[in-house]
């Protein structure tokens, strides 16, 4: 994961992003009503039903907001004029906003709809917003299949200086030129990208520093004696807070418990392509546990129960106490490039395939 | 096992429900404290103020969200604050913990099991709060348009003055109000008590000051939107036999939960009257609001001014009724626990300031889109009658 | 249990595939739902409350999807709560339904769960998006050769399972893989995706949703007499245990065998392996049919196997598990427990078609999450006490 460090003997504070491209698959009434955008239609949908019956929702729905009702599926043209009935100025948009000038967020009653939508309107400046305002939509110009063709609205008259959308009537025509599918649109993607920052906690530094020293670290309750790898300043059995006084140094030389040989899948962020072994390694002398660990120098096939292993330590020059976060229990990247094998006699199976934890 | 466990003698359907015990962390606008951290420490203060043992408790509830704190599963590393060991009759709600108390409010009506630890816990620091929150709506027509939290509350806070139900003057006298009771509240967030403890001269002055600021998405000012706040919540629950043995044996005051009910709107900003909440309404009526005594106190999660005027309107509170004295949501916001706090706020009132009924509302999704409301006594209904 | 007694009147679920691009999140929601209402013979506005339970919201981006698929599921102006307990939420999002049957807080709830997986991607939201990822079988795989070890069971075992469902699924006109020339020679030449488990011993990837509707006893006798017979809600039961500590025993977690036996006990039974007709468990990998017949102590330590090996576990054997298909057939993590559940009940209400057990009048659905540490089963039963 990507971290900055803000110290150089532990992170204070790791950040994460998080991105991925989902793809929505839309639906006939949201797909229908993104196809129709490509021809510089908005459409919304006729409600069915003893309550809100015979109303036009926009933005089409499947259902009734009010009832659960399955509407009639049928889209119906409205707009592209229509009303707004509330505002707000973004005066500084960001990333995610529909437009990277100050605009407004509305809601706008399209004409022949009976609900209101959600929406931007590009006015130039927070005078021109009031409730009552008429609004026309522009598309954009390119349709890419997207809820977002629909770009924006701007007050009616408005002269459109952006190059990126057209009026209806321009989309329209745009639209019967290149001969526009009329079928819904299947799906679109939504990217989604966040970034999370967390402050490093003490026990989490302590084991980065410790690390970073060439010590493995773990945490011992006073109550139940057990070990937890890395130190988590709390025991999960007996729900009460540990210290610093409770920190143990731990041996790097163990037993294999346990392993899995994982074919990685492809996805967002994988840098896997081969099989790679994670094993679980016991301790000497005390009972801690490292799971999911690499191994060096042992080729997959030769894994096995019972094999003592030695911790491998990066060269204390190439570790990197920014691998180190608040979640990454039992890691060692950063300072342990994996474990790997002794040449010892092993270890008897049964007395250790259960130790897993 | 305790000796209230499920399957012993003398279970009884429909007993009245009670909070014996609470605990709030700290409200702070980053805590270098850890989720589970922040839980562990509300639930061990919970459960000593309530004079149980961890082992006595029957059922055990939480509510958090993995999208806060940006991990998949996130709310398993929190059952570590319980000690779930031996294991534990145990769920959760990706909601305000509000709702994981009505879930374990429900199982204890049921009368298999007699006591109940629910917590809630949100460190909403962690991600970008607005970004995160956007994801909460509709996928296809609002999500990809940035519709953040703030705007499509700034929509709602516009509808309300041109309905004329509000002026802008009104949302600053809330926030006014709200920081000079944060000012006194040691749970609220340390920049908002400031802000409230600077203020000086009359509310009228005040106000007037708070009116100069620019909108950060008019006619909302940052002072009409809530602070990013890390922290959890926990809460007590026993039914009438054990709470009345905690009262007896401990001295614990028990309140009692007299009504306590939820409801939700349609999702759509644009398909519902933005100028009221009618779930807040029913909920009030649903938990019997009507049918008891007035009022004394309101902790309303109200994240944003304009909120507060819909939700005593939807309410009916009367002007005797002293709202959000904690300073509310604009004091101290930690999302998924913001709703638990204000129970846990309305339950002292009764507790540690002798008021007779109180009432706690929690709220979910943009707009005021989900509603519950929580009806307090310091006698149960039994006893009422 | 105590309480009012809960029946479920009607069960719908989708055509789970692994990439439903024909329909919305509502839609797909609404297809499991409309045909649980269709079964019992009820419509959008005759249900009061509705529980919906999904796996991480990351799986498909949307936060609290509870939110924008409230008025899909007709919830507007009802109480709609939101269930998260890992992969045990399906099972667990019954159970909630059912204690608001119990408590007589309802007397009609939709209970509904989904998962979408072709929207986003399940192994990179467990992996929080970064790269190696271990999958949800690469943590489980070392646990099942521990239990291969413990218990001596010959490798075969899991092949055999994993032909069962999969033959059982070609009964099942709702399940996902459909693979009409399975063997155990074609599992056993399948490639090696989490050593010991080979691809054909995994589930599927599915998008899909199940939806129950649970009634009162009232609901339930009107849907006898209206020759719909309702499937009895006996005993349900919820344990969890934390993720990782030293000595934790994953191949017979403590939190299952405790809610096994929290939940024959609420049902009476003695003797599970006689008493049970028909079990839905939830077997994401071929080897965890064995480890819950022993985890949940239905056969003895190192019996599971024995009993899977003599054919006991097919449809027409003593112990018949999976008739559907189970998870191994169709996986949509969300709905895979209610899956579970609801099939139990399918089984009893004699409703399960082609993959219907005769004379199936008890029966487990059962479901498990998180690092094997989370638990929900129900029993239901085609008679009332």
């Amino acid at each position: 994961m990507p971290v900055s460090a803000e110290t150089k003997y532990g992170p204070s504070v790791t950040t994460n992003t998080v991105e991925f491209p989902y793809r929505r698959s839309l639906g006939p009434v949201v797909g229908g009503f993104v196809a129709a955008l490509a021809r510089g239609q908005i459409t919304g949908v006729r409600s069915t039903g003893v309550r809100g019956g015979g109303r036009v929702l926009c933005p089409p729905l499947e259902y009734d907001p009010d009832t659960g009702a399955a509407t009639d599926g049928e889209l119906v043209d409205v707009g592209p004029e229509g009303t707004v009935r509330s505002w707000t100025w973004v005066a500084a948009p960001d990333a995610r906003h529909p437009l990277d000038r100050p605009f407004a967020f509305a809601l706008i009653q399209l004409d022949g709809a009976d609900t209101a939508m959600v929406h931007a309107v590009d006015a130039g400046g927070e005078d021109a917003l009031r409730a009552g305002l008429r609004v026309t939509a522009r598309f954009r110009a390119q349709p890419k299949g997207r809820t977002d063709d629909l770009a924006y609205f701007v007050p009616e008259g408005t002269e459109t200086t952006d190059p990126d959308v057209v009026d209806a009537a321009a989309a329209a025509a745009g639209a019967a030129a290149a001969g526009v599918s009329t079928e819904p649109v299947q799906t679109m993607e939504f990217w989604s990208s966040l970034t999370y920052k967390e402050a490093v906690s003490p026990a989490t530094a302590r084991y980065a520093r410790s690390m970073l020293a060439g010590t493995l670290l773990g945490q011992k309750c006073p109550t139940c004696a057990k070990v937890f790898v890395p130190p988590r300043d709390f025991c999960s059995i007996d729900g009460i807070r540990l210290d610093e006084g409770h920190d143990l140094a731990l041996p790097d030389r163990g037993v294999i418990t346990n392993f899995t040989i994982v074919t990685p899948v492809p996805y967002p962020g994988q840098k896997e392509t081969e099989p790679f072994v994670r094993v679980s390694v016991l301790l000497d002398d005390v009972e801690a546990l490292m799971g999911l660990q690499p191994v060096v120098d042992i080729p997959n096939e030769e894994v096995r129960v019972g094999m003592r292993v030695e911790a491998v330590w990066l060269p204390e020059s190439e570790r990197n106490a920014e691998e180190f976060g608040n979640r990454g229990w039992g890691s060692t990247t950063g300072a342990i490039s994996g474990w790997r094998a002794t040449g010892e006699p092993d270890l008897p199976v049964e007395r250790y395939i259960d130790r897993v934890f | 096992m305790s000796a209230d466990e499920p399957g012993a003698p003398g279970k009884t359907f429909g007993e009245p429900v009670a909070i014996v015990g609470y605990a709030v962390s700290p409200m702070s606008e980053f805590a270098e404290q850890t989720e589970v951290q922040l839980c562990l420490d509300v639930v061990t203060a919970a459960l000593a103020s309530s004079g149980l043992g961890r082992k006595e408790i029957d059922f055990t509830c939480s509510g958090s969200s993995d999208y806060l704190s940006g991990g998949t599963f996130t709310f398993v590393a929190n059952l570590d604050a319980v000690g779930a060991w031996p294991p534990i009759r145990e769920s959760h709600v990706e909601m305000d913990g509000a709702w994981a108390l009505h879930e374990a409010w429900v199982r204890l009506l049921i009368g298999e099991e007699r006591t109940a630890l629910v917590f809630g816990s949100g460190k909403a620091s962690t991600g970008e709060l607005s970004r995160v929150l956007t994801l909460q709506t509709d996928p296809y027509y609002l999500a990809p348009l940035g519709t953040d939290p703030l705007s499509l509350a700034a929509l709602q806070a516009r509808a309300l003055l041109e309905a004329g139900k509000a002026t802008e003057r009104d949302l600053a006298a809330v926030a006014a109000r709200a920081r000079r009771a944060a000012a006194t509240n040691p749970l609220a967030v340390p920049a908002v008590a400031a802000a409230g403890a600077a203020a000086v001269g009359d509310l009228d002055a005040e106000i007037d000051a708070l009116l100069a600021a620019e909108y950060v998405r008019s006619p909302l000012r940052a002072h009409d939107t809530p602070p990013v706040t890390d922290g959890a919540c926990a809460v007590v629950l026993a039914t009438a036999t054990v709470a009345r043995r905690l009262a007896a044996e401990q001295g614990i005051t028990p309140v009692w939960i007299t009504g306590l009910e939820h409801f939700v709107e349609p999702h759509q900003p644009g398909m519902r009257d933005l100028t009221d909440s009618v779930s807040t309404r029913r909920a009030g009526e649903a938990a019997g609001l009507a049918d008891g005594g007035p009022v004394e106190v309101a902790e309303l999660s109200a994240l944003h001014s304009h909120e507060e005027i819909i939700l005593r309107g939807a309410l009916g509170l009367p002007d005797t009724c002293e709202v959000n004295p904690s300073g509310g949501a604009l004091a101290a916001n930690p999302t998924m626990a913001t709703g638990l706090v204000r129970v846990v706020e309305a339950a002292r009132a009764i507790r540690e300031r002798g008021a007779r009924r109180t009432l706690a509302h929690a709220t979910s999704g943009p707009c005021l889109q989900q509603n519950l409301v929580c009806v307090l006594d310091e006698a149960s209904t039994e006893e009422a009658r | 249990m105590s309480g009012e007694p809960c029946a479920i009147i009607g069960v719908g679920q989708t055509h789970h595939k692994s990439k439903r691009l024909d329909v919305s999140l509502a839609g797909l929601l609404r297809e499991a739902a409309s045909r649980a209402l269709t079964d019992a013979g009820l419509d959008w506005p005759d249900i009061d409350a509705v529980v919906l339970g999904t796996a991480p919201d990351a799986f498909e981006g949307v936060m609290m999807p509870e939110l924008y698929l409230a008025d899909a599921l007709g919830a507007a102006g009802k109480p709609i709560m939101r269930v998260h307990t890992a992969g045990s939420v399906g099972g667990s999002t019954g159970i909630v339904a059912a204690h608001l049957i119990h408590a007589r807080r309802h007397r009609r709830v939709l209970a509904v769960a989904f998962e979408k997986q072709s929207e986003g991607n399940a192994q990179w939201g467990l992996a929080g998006g970064k790269s190696g990822g271990m999958g949800a079988g690469g943590i489980f795989a070392p646990w099942i050769r521990s239990y291969i070890r413990r218990s001596g069971a010959p490798e075969h075992i899991g092949w055999q399972v994993a032909v069962k469902d999969r033959l059982n699924a070609l009964k099942n006109p709702y399940a996902h893989l459909k693979i009409a020339d399975i063997s155990v020679e074609k599992v056993r030449e399948s490639f090696m995706l989490w050593d010991p488990l080979h691809f054909l011993e995994s589930c599927p990837s599915s998008d899909g949703a199940c939806a129950v509707v649970l009634t009162d006893e009232a609901g339930g006798r009107d849907a006898a007499a209206r020759g719909n017979p309702p499937a009895w809600v006996a005993a349900t039961a919820m344990r969890s245990e934390p993720t990782s500590f030293p000595g934790r025993d994953p191949v017979r977690p403590q939190a299952g065998v405790d809610c096994a036996h929290d939940l024959y006990r609420a049902a009476g039974i003695t003797n599970p392996l006689a008493e049970i007709d028909v079990a839905e468990l939830y077997v994401p990998f071929s080897w965890y049919e064995p480890m819950w017949l022993e985890g949940h102590d239905i056969t003895g330590p190192g019996d599971g196997w024995k009993l899977v090996e003599s054919g006991e576990t097919e449809i027409g054997g003593s112990f018949p598990v999976n008739p559907s298909g189970g998870v191994l057939s169709s996986n949509p993590i969300g709905a895979s427990g209610m899956l579970r559940f609801a099939e139990a009940a399918l089984q009893v209400r004699g409703r399960a078609g082609e993959h219907q057990v005769d004379g199936a009048r008890t029966a487990l659905g059962h479901a498990y999450g998180g690092g094997a540490q989370y638990f929900a089963m129900w029993i239901v039963r085609s008679t009332l006490g």
